[in-house]
This record gives structure tokens, sequence and C-alpha cells, in this order.
């Protein structure tokens, strides 16, 4: 029954997320320029590669929990308090409680995100005219991959941080991986941000292994650091 | 069956150098109702949350149905026989009063719903209303029912009328002495209100800065402390040292007043060789045990 609260806990983040979504949904709809020039990106591309990651990360700290601390963030300047005692008084180990809760957060990111590229590709005949609906299907696996290492970012700050201060904590560390992408002289292949924009399917007509692997990899560090909090912690 | 549900040996505890726990002796005989009394701060809180597996002591050893409760899997089996209510009264603020219960009840395998639907209606807990909509006292009722309703062997309660009025109060009680009575749940609450832990509690310790003061039936100690009030005239030099069993001594002009943990008898006999005293012995509050002890120390 964990998923139960998982769900009563993030129903109506997911319904703002799908609000956000709309919103995307009628302004990529509603962009229709003129023809371009042979060889030339279509103006919608511009709209996809941008919002399209940015609203990743806003799917990633909307989603993510620890499945402990559990306060809306309205309730943030409580501490980290609220319910947290009485869950941590039902018979499940807290590996169970942030997997679940972690999971099914990954789950309802996952389902944004392939909702939000089939969304775009249907309200976009620019777009359809330029990607075939596998290409679409490819950068969403894509998307889901490269967000899964900023949306297990979010999970571990979750173990420590109130609801509130996790929100800014995954924003800056979502920001600083970009920095860190972008001002290292990490190889193009392993660069996250790249392979959701100029790198994906999208553009490129290849799947960004490296980087979707680099990403699932952060992703499971991410994890098994968030477990080790969440289990030596006191609360 | 294990004579002390609950047994702690030298527990220690210290939170950034400051020790919360300093060797706590707890023994809680199966089938009690314990009150456990102490002083804000005094540990009882860092106690529970030992018990439960959320803190993990520095030293010492803590046991819940003979199991340690610093061993994960034990704990996760110690806590689907324990009902909780916890300090706070906080629980998931997006859920109602019926989305708690649905979501708690498969947790535990013994859950009772007959008394799930009796406390619902004793309680007059609305199951639409959402968690935050109602009041503590109602927050505090709903808690109760969840631990309740668990069929639990062991309750653990912290500060389990906290917020309820007086009437609210006294049906708590009442139901908490029935379950423990047709039940034969063990319980261990915590609580400021002494008069409560009299009314409810078999057994009583009391924990003053991280160790327990003094353990025991309500009853043996409430018979073995005896308030001796002693007259005496102005000719006659009080003794500098009296017998053991004197645990505090207040003089108010020519009235002694003493606090007897034990060897009362004894106490007496010394007052009396006085010469022109008189001696009277009152029967004890729990309120005045536990001054005496938070106070002494």
């Amino acid at each position: 029954m964990l998923w139960y609260k998982v769900w009563l806990e993030t129903r109506f983040r997911l319904l703002f997320t799908l609000g956000v979504m709309g919103l995307l949904l009628v302004l990529t709809y509603s962009t229709r320029a003129a023809a371009p020039a042979p060889g030339a990106r279509i103006p919608v591309f511009g709209i996809v590669l941008f919002s399209i990651p940015t609203f990743v990360v806003v799917i990633c700290t909307m989603l993510a929990g620890a499945g402990i601390a559990t306060q809306p963030s309205f309730q943030a300047t409580k501490g980290l308090h609220g319910s947290m005692l009485f869950t941590l008084s039902l018979p499940v180990s807290r590996l169970r409680l942030l997997a679940v809760r972690a999971g099914f957060g990954w789950l309802e990111m996952a389902g944004a995100i392939g909702t939000l590229c089939c969304g775009m590709w249907l309200a976009s005949s620019q777009l359809r005219g330029a990607v075939t609906v596998v290409e679409m299907f490819e950068y969403a696996e894509t998307l889901i991959a490269c967000a899964s290492a900023l949306y297990f970012l979010s999970v571990m700050m979750a173990t420590f941080l109130d609801d509130q201060w996790r929100v800014w904590g995954t924003m800056i560390g979502s920001a600083a991986l970009w920095w860190l992408s972008t001002h290292t002289p990490l190889p193009d292949s392993l660069n996250i941000f790249r392979a959701m924009g100029e790198g994906s399917p999208l553009v490129a007509h290849t799947m960004p292994w490296l980087a979707m692997t680099f990403s699932l990899a952060l992703a499971a560090i991410l994890f098994l650091v968030a477990f080790q909090v969440v289990q030596h912690r006191e609360y | 069956m294990i004579d002390h549900i609950i047994e702690t040996s030298q527990l220690t505890k210290s939170f950034q150098g400051q020790p919360a726990l300093r060797g706590l002796d707890l023994r809680v005989p199966t089938g009690s109702i314990f009150g456990f009394l102490g002083r804000n701060g005094a540990g009882k809180t860092t106690t529970i949350k030992t018990l439960m597996g959320l803190l993990r002591s520095d030293g010492g050893t803590a046991r819940v149905f003979g199991n340690p409760v610093s061993d994960a899997d034990r704990s996760i089996e110690i806590r689907r026989r324990i009902g909780f209510v916890t300090e706070d009264k906080e629980l998931y603020p997006y859920m109602t009063v019926e989305q708690i219960v649905r979501f708690t009840r498969p947790f535990f395998p013994k859950w009772r719903d007959d008394l799930e639907q009796r406390y619902l209606k004793m309680f007059e807990l609305p199951p639409k209303k959402k968690i935050p909509d109602l009041s503590k006292g109602m927050r505090s009722k709903l808690m109760l029912l969840l631990a309740i309703s668990r069929g639990a062997e062991l309750l653990i309660l912290d500060e389990p009328t906290d917020g309820l009025d007086p009437a609210a109060t006294e049906d708590v009680l009442r139901e908490l002495v029935a379950i423990a009575a047709s039940e034969g749940t063990t319980m261990f609450f915590s609580s400021h209100q002494l008069s409560e832990v009299e009314l409810i509690a078999d057994y009583i310790g009391i924990i003053d800065q991280g160790k327990m003061m003094v353990a025991g039936s309500l009853d043996d100690m409430k018979a073995q402390y005896q308030r001796l009030q002693i007259v005496f005239p102005n000719s006659v030099e009080l003794p500098t040292r009296w017998v053991p069993g004197v645990e505090h001594v207040r003089q108010e002009g020519r009235v002694l007043s003493i606090l007897a943990s034990h060897n009362v008898d004894a106490i007496i006999e010394q007052a009396r060789s006085l010469p022109g005293t008189s001696v009277e012995s009152f029967p004890v509050t729990l309120k005045e045990i536990f001054l005496e002890h938070v106070r002494s120390n």
C-alpha cells in the first residue's frame, strides 16, 4: 500500500506538471512559421529542444521524493517532521520506503515525458513532417534515461532536506551539472544535457547511448547514496 | 511468554555530545500498563524512539519482545506487533480519515476491523475529512484508533491524551484500560499528566536526566512511600542523621515533614524516641513521589 500513499502524495504535483505540459503543447501547436530554407532547422525545434529539457528538470523537481519526510512545501517550515514518525513506525524497511517512493515517482516522470513527446508530435505538423514516430519514441527514451540522473539527484536531496530546500537544491544541482558538462573536458558523448538537445535522436538521428548509460549509472549511484543516508540517518 | 516485554540495560544515547540517556535500565512487565514519567527533556521520547528503531543507541542493549531493536530485520517484526502514538500526532496532510485507515490496515496482519469501526464511531471521526482539518484532539483520537486497531501486543503511546478535553481524556483512558484488560495488551505510555497515570497505570518508571530514578509497581510504591508529620516541642534537638529510608526532610516551625521511601516503622520509632513528639503518617500521591525524585536529582 505504499504506492497508495505515494499516489496521494504526488497526484496534485502530477496534475500541475500536466498543466505546464498542456501550455507547452498549446505553444507547440500554435507555432506555425513559414517553411524553413532547405537544410535549415524547422522553428518548432527551437521550442522542443529548449523547452523539453527545461521541463524535464521541472518534472524531476516536482515528482521526486524519498518517502520518509513527506510534508508538502507549505509545511516545510515545521522542519523534518510532518508524518515522518508515523511512516517509520510502519513495519517496512527504510529501503522499501525509499524504493517505492522513488520508483513510483520515476514512473510518473517517465509517463509525463512520454506523454509530452507524444503530445508534441501530434500537436505539431512541422514536427510530424520532420521526424518519424520512431525517432520521437527514441527521443522520449533518451529523455527518460537522461532525466534519471536529475531525478535521483532530487531523490537523494529529499533524504536530508525539507521539501522547499530540496526544490531549490535540485535546481541548483541541475544547473551545476549543466555548468560542469559545458566547462569541463567531459566528452560530448557523455553530456546528458547535450543528449537531450543537440545530441538527441531528433537532431543527430542516432541514439546517445553513452550519455544515457552515464546518466543511468549516475542515477544508480545517487540512489545508493540516498539509501545510505536513509539507512544511517536518525529521525 | 516473556516476563518483560521491554527490557533495556545500561542504554546510552547522546546528541552532539549532550547525553540524553545515561545508562537507562527499564523493564516493562508483560501485560502491564506502564506509565513512563519524566520532565521535559528527561529522555522519554529518546527512549521511545530507540525502542521503535528510529534512533540507534550509543551503548547498552534494548530488547522488545525479547528481540534486539538494533537488528534492522527484527525491528520490522517488532514494529508489526506494536501500536504507536507519536508525540507530535502528525499524519499525512494529503489524506482523509478513511484514506489513512485504508492505507494503514494492510501493513498489519492482525488488524481489527471491529475495533476500527468501534473507535470510528466512538471518537466521532468524520471519514471524509482531511487530516489538517481535524483538531489536535481529533488527530490524537485518530492516532489512537490507528494504534489500537493494529491488533498490537504492545502499545507505545507518547503523550496519548495530549490535546484532548477532559471528557475525551476520560473516554480514552477508560478504553485503554478496557483493551489492556480484554486483549492482554501491554501499554507503555509517557505522560505529563500524573493524575492520568495514577488513574490507569499499574507500574511506573520515573526518568530524569536520562536515568531511571525509580521503577516498580505503583501499589507497592504507594505502600512503601509515606509522608510523616512530626510535631515536636521547642526543647527537642532534632537528629542530624535519620535512619535509612528518609528521602526528604522539610521543617516549618515545630513541624517536620518527612518523605519516607521505605523503613517507615524504623523512622517512626526514631521520631517517637524524641521526647514530647507526636507522629502521624499519611499516604503519598504519585505527584509527591515524582516531584521528590526529580527535585532531588
